[in-house]
């Protein structure tokens, strides 16, 4: 992995820095019962690209919110069994996610204004996000030179 | 910046005790994640409440005071429970047992128990046990223009869409502080203006029966982009409520549709112009034949075969449904080795069994159930099955996530048919 920054802008929307390992889902995570393991954080949605992968401690970058109104329900239910995220991206707001945002407590940017954070970020940067300020950092770019 | 009434601030200073205070701070953080600047007064709610899975990360030793604190309201004290909103008619979702009988489903008497006990806790504050995902069958209809909250995606649609009625997909633990409240952000589909289709379905199949219905749905979800609000545009046949509900859960499965309008069927869609505010969609697409057929083989698995579970009524089925299918098994008798569960509400349930159709059902030895579904249920109570026939592209689609048996798809007639042989024919 090589150095390089990135900065991406949008509207924070819950305050706190929190660093960690990206994870992109394109077509969001499933809020139905039993996409994201109550208990163990792990997703496991049927053709979820991140199908397998532990959300703890995790970026996540998300469209938004899918499926079930249980949605912030499993992800909350996962933070307490301690597999929290450890921040969220999501390009833009709904109340499903908004939801989800307020219950974990953890820093939160949405409503990228001309940019896609999806089509920025890829699973496995390490990134820095500031809910404050609403930017998000690259630390660690995957891509190669 | 978010401005309240000054009703609200005393609600947030605590004047009207801890339990609301707590739940308005909720609601005001969640006003500024979203953006929203005021709120608005909830009249109806239905809650995703009881003793759900998504509380095994808690410790059940402690009390339901406890639990409730710290999942619904981030208080890592206890806060008695004090009365819900008055102005707000509170009642329970879909629940994670049948209220009468677990034996059938195959779940423990202390699941049970711990369930019921957690639905009398609140139900003693104002939220009714009525356990139901089809809530509108039983007399929760927020009006147009009546501002609701709602844990069931489906009902998000059908009160969004059919009845008119303003209300976003709001998260478990936000929609019990907005009953706790009465309020929540005025925000998204709250907001007249917000309310408009942006995404043009053409309808080149003309769906006739529920399960053309529920697949049009779940094939509308599969192509519709994320935050798309749906019109359905043709020139449809009058579908009935039973239509819309399958169209609504599959189209909330595959999708995060919120409102869905249908030209000449829903009140803001008198035609596309209406729908779409006199603007151009932003994004057009017409299903054909070929989409729904590709649905049907993501729902049914490929394959004839025997079958040991059999479930029908997700979501929730209506009176007259229980009538058709005591129809269907008067005098018939599914299949030794297969269990076929029909799933309701249970005041439903209630005035079908005075009218004769439980009867005619559990004759057949079938069971009607209240309350739930295999998926709501969980694992424990269908992981002792290997072949399944589902009801409802909603339990197809989630109930892959939850097993690894064979999941075949069909409408009413084809799951009771294949209860009756114990095998599924494709």
């Amino acid at each position: 992995m090589r150095q390089r920054k990135i900065l991406l802008k949008g509207r924070g929307a819950y305050p706190g820095v929190a660093e960690g390992i990206a994870v992109v889902c394109p077509d969001s995570i499933a809020g139905n019962s039993g996409s994201l393991g109550d208990t163990d954080g792990i997703i496991y949605e049927t053709h979820n690209s991140n199908r397998g992968v532990c959300i703890k401690d995790k970026i996540l970058v998300l469209p938004g919110a899918k499926g079930s109104s249980g949605f912030s329900a499993h992800f909350k239910s996962a933070a307490l069994a301690g597999f929290a995220i450890a921040g969220w991206v999501v390009t833009k707001m709904d109340t499903r996610i908004g939801g989800a945002i307020v219950s974990l407590c953890v820093p939160a940017i949405t409503d990228f204004e001309g940019v896609d954070p999806l089509q920025v970020l890829k699973t496995g940067d390490l990134v820095r996000i500031d809910g404050t300020k609403g930017t998000i950092e690259v630390l660690k770019s995957v891509l190669k030179d | 910046m978010l401005h309240l009434t000054d009703y609200e601030k005393k609600m947030l200073s605590g004047e009207f005790g801890e339990f609301r205070q707590a739940a308005m701070r909720v609601i005001c953080d969640y006003a500024r994640v979203l953006g929203a600047d005021k709120l608005c007064t909830v009249r109806r709610a239905t809650l995703f409440i009881g003793a759900h899975h998504y509380l095994d990360c808690m410790d059940m030793q402690q009390d339901y005071t406890s639990i409730f604190s710290k999942f619904y309201l981030n208080k890592d004290e206890p806060i008695p429970f004090e009365r819900m909103a008055p102005e707000c008619a509170s009642q329970t979702c879909a629940a994670a047992c049948d209220l009468y009988d677990y034996k059938s489903t195959n779940l423990s008497k202390d699941f049970f128990d711990r369930n019921n006990n957690f639905l009398n806790a609140t139900s003693r504050v104002g939220v009714s046990i009525v356990n139901s995902c089809t809530p509108y069958y039983v007399g929760w209809v927020p009006l147009m223009g009546e501002h609701f909250v709602t844990n069931e995606s489906s009902n998000t649609l059908m009160s969004n869409s059919v009845f008119g009625a303003y209300g976003n997909a709001d998260g478990v633990e936000t929609a019990v502080c907005s009953a706790i409240t009465g309020r929540t952000p005025y925000w998204g589909l709250h907001v007249r203006e917000n309310r408009y289709g942006n995404a043009l379905f053409k309808i080149e199949t003309q769906p006739k029966t529920q399960f053309d219905w529920d697949l049009l749905g779940y094939t509308v979800g599969r192509f519709l982009p994320p935050h798309g609000k749906p019109i359905l545009s043709a020139d449809f046949e009058q579908p009935d409520i039973n239509m819309l509900r399958q169209c609504f859960s599959s189209l909330a499965t595959t999708s995060a549709a919120e409102i869905c309008h249908i030209t000449g069927i829903t009140p803001e869609a008198r035609d596309e112009i209406d729908a779409l505010e006199g603007k151009k969609p932003e994004f057009e697409y017409v299903i054909a034949e070929k989409d729904i057929q590709e649905s049907l083989a993501m729902l049914c698995d490929e394959g004839s075969g025997p079958v040991d579970l059999v479930s029908i009524g997700c979501p929730h089925l209506s009176l007259e449904e229980l009538r058709d299918i005591a129809w269907m098994l008067e005098g018939e008798k599914v299949a030794k080795g297969t269990d076929l569960w029909i799933w309701t509400d249970y005041a439903t349930q209630v005035m079908a069994e005075r009218s004769g159709y439980v009867a005619m059902i559990e004759g057949s030895n079938a069971k009607v159930l209240n309350s739930s579904c295999p998926l709501v249920m969980r694992e424990e109570s269908h992981k002792r099955y290997s072949i399944m026939v589902m009801n409802g592209a909603k339990q197809a689609h989630n109930i892959r996530g939850q097993t690894d048996a064979k999941v075949y798809f069909g409408d009413v007639k084809a799951c009771i048919k294949a209860a009756l042989r114990g095998r599924w024919e494709a």
